[in-house]
């Protein structure tokens, strides 16, 4: 017993493998991409599958495990997306310190709407930070001295340290964020605080008896969903180095719900597969269908399908497929 | 109104006067009783008496009209819980359980312990999610714990399942596990038989009886098993229709006329509820 405590509980933990994998499988396409198996695009579209998985972990954390519901994750992505580009293009900023206010002042802004919003609960918070959302969206419209309004603002890669990354650089390094979301990600759910989450989501007043503050548990959580939302903001900018006022909205916001549910709430590592789903496959295997591929709409009524289905037959996510797979292999090989 | 409550060495929890309704309804009327330092306390009466909700205003899930709570904290200084918020009742030593467990079924049992440590966590949720070495050795700590008290309640070979799709029997020991974690002065158990069978029933007396000496607290206990509730409690005390019928030893009990006549009604009593 004492053996398997430990073992439950390193420092390295068999499950960082399994993220550092993840990571790892991304990296392929960058030989791939050499070896001119597949195109700069696909790159760019695996590149968006990461960046939408940073911003699912974020969210499956505030859906999943706190139970909250929001409708306004674009929006911050978009202001974080933004100030990186203002900062960095503009004012001509270090990468790191733009990283920092980018990062530093959607958290200000969203600690002070959580505080607001967070005393509300369900339908009524889903309605209240959609409204922020799109508050968020008009000011990006509306400021475009800082945004440049419908002309779009764009940015460069990224340049730390004086290293100008490229599109290979830059993918490299988005696979590597990734292993590091997924593994703080992990630690949350984890910890105290996970726990925390878990147990206001499953009972309020258990919560309460075991001394669990509610506000201030919900507002980490928004906090923790937010600084993953800006993080991703931040890698889009640098990644497809162009931004318009209509990309932050409603819609946005709703591919994440979808790749938290796709995925799989409850799973750390569910967005990645709910992003390949919802963002990749539309554009790599669904364009290429003869006749439906290049209808308007396909990738939409594909997502909505997809939950539906999920939703049925599936409920606790696409990645539990593996789970299962791995318990179907060892029945078969094991004989029993 | 400062009038001083008198208290003796002995007491650890002193409800005075105690009054609630609910839409013109007097659910608790004028209740006082207390309780004594490592008692094991019974607090019985037919369906609807205001049992659990005398329960809810101990521990602050409702403020009652009237009346005051008092309880000795950690520190041994006697406060009104009436002034504290629900959330901040635990660091005072006072936790209950739920008569419909309030359990998280997606956590491991192992698990579902540590929440009720959560208090005692100091280290903040940026130690936790990098795992800094407080974070990660306060975490150890509590594991140790938990298994120990699980250990106890004979349920440390599923520590690591889900809670989910668990027996009754097993559930009541994982909610009376997480009240230890809390190192609680006092616990109050709402129902803690309720569901369990002969043999669990006689296993939980058995366990209560431990834990009062093993971890040094009170207990404080709603229940109908007549039998479990005469066997461990040192004390009872009655109610019915929101006033206090008698309190006494569970003998004293059994040969009070006013408890006698409210259970031979409580056909009636569980038609009203």
């Amino acid at each position: 017993m004492e053996k398997k405590l430990k073992s439950r509980f390193n420092l390295l933990e068999n499950v960082y493998i399994n993220y550092i994998l993840i990571g790892i499988l991304f990296l392929i396409a960058i030989p791939l991409n050499q070896a001119g198996i597949i195109g700069g695009s696909v790159l760019i579209t695996l590149g968006s599958v990461i960046l939408y998985s940073v911003v699912g972990i974020g969210m499956n954390i505030l859906l999943g495990y706190a139970g909250l519901i929001t409708l306004g994750g674009a929006g911050f992505m978009g202001l974080a997306a933004y100030l990186s580009a203002y900062f960095t293009r503009d004012l001509n900023m270090p990468f790191l310190f733009s990283l920092i206010f980018s990062v530093g002042i959607p958290i200000i802004i969203g600690i002070g709407i959580g505080l607001i919003s967070l005393r509300l609960g369900g339908y009524y918070l889903a309605i209240a930070t959609l409204g922020i959302g799109e508050v968020l969206k008009q000011v990006f419209i509306e400021y475009d001295v800082f945004t440049g309004g419908f002309s779009g603002k764009s940015a460069g890669y990224i340049n730390l340290f004086g290293l100008q990354f490229d599109r290979i650089g830059t993918y490299a390094l988005y696979a590597v964020i990734l292993i590091f979301a997924l593994i703080i990600g992990h630690n949350i759910v984890n910890s105290a605080t996970g726990r925390a989450f878990m147990t206001m989501r499953s009972s309020e007043a258990a919560a309460q008896a075991m001394g669990i503050r509610m506000l201030k548990y919900k507002v980490l959580a928004f906090v923790i969903a937010t600084i993953y939302s800006t993080i991703g903001g931040i890698m889009y900018m640098h990644l497809i180095k162009f931004s318009f006022p209509t990309t932050w909205g409603l819609g946005m916001s709703l591919n994440f719900l979808s790749i938290v549910v796709i995925g799989g709430m409850k799973a750390i590592a569910g967005p990645v597969v709910g992003a390949l789903f919802v963002i990749a496959f539309p554009d790599l295997v669904l364009k290429n269908i003869p006749i439906i591929g290049t209808s308007p709409g396909v990738a939409y009524i594909f997502n909505g399908v997809l939950i539906v289905v999920v939703l049925l037959f599936y409920n606790r996510g696409l990645i539990k497929i593996f789970t299962d797979a791995k318990v179907l292999i060892k029945k078969l090989i094991g004989g029993k | 109104m400062k009038d001083n409550p008198i208290f003796r060495n002995d007491m650890i929890l002193k409800i005075e006067d105690l009054s609630i309704s609910f839409g013109g309804i007097k659910a608790v009327d004028a209740v006082s009783f207390e309780v004594n330092e490592k008692e094991i306390y019974g607090l019985i009466g037919p369906n609807g008496a205001g049992k659990t909700t005398i329960f809810n205003i101990i521990t602050q899930f409702y403020k009652p009209d009237n009346g005051k709570v008092y309880f000795k904290d950690k520190d041994l200084k006697w406060k009104n819980l009436i002034d504290y918020k629900t959330h901040d009742v635990v660091k005072t030593g006072l936790i209950r359980t739920f008569q419909n467990l309030e359990l998280i079924q997606d956590l491991s049992l192992l698990d579902n312990l540590l929440v009720g440590s959560h208090t005692f966590y100091k280290s903040t949720a940026l130690e936790q999610a990098l795992r800094m070495p407080r974070a990660v050795k306060e975490e150890r700590k509590f594991r140790n714990k938990a298994m120990e008290i699980m250990k106890l309640l004979n349920i440390s070979d599923k520590a690591y399942e889900l809670v989910y799709g668990q027996p009754y029997g097993i559930l009541k020991k994982v909610e009376l596990g997480r009240t230890l974690m809390s190192e609680p002065r006092m616990i109050i158990l709402d129902e803690p038989a309720a569901g369990l069978n002969e043999r669990e029933t006689a296993e939980l007396a058995d366990i209560l009886k431990h834990i009062r000496t093993d971890y040094d607290t009170t207990i404080f206990l709603v229940e109908h098993d007549m039998g479990l509730v005469m066997d461990i409690c040192d004390r009872i005390c009655a109610i019915s229709f929101g006033e206090k019928l008698a309190e006494g030893t569970p003998a004293e009990i059994q040969n009070n006329s006013f408890v006698q006549e409210a259970y031979l009604g409580s056909e009636e009593g569980e038609l009203a509820e």
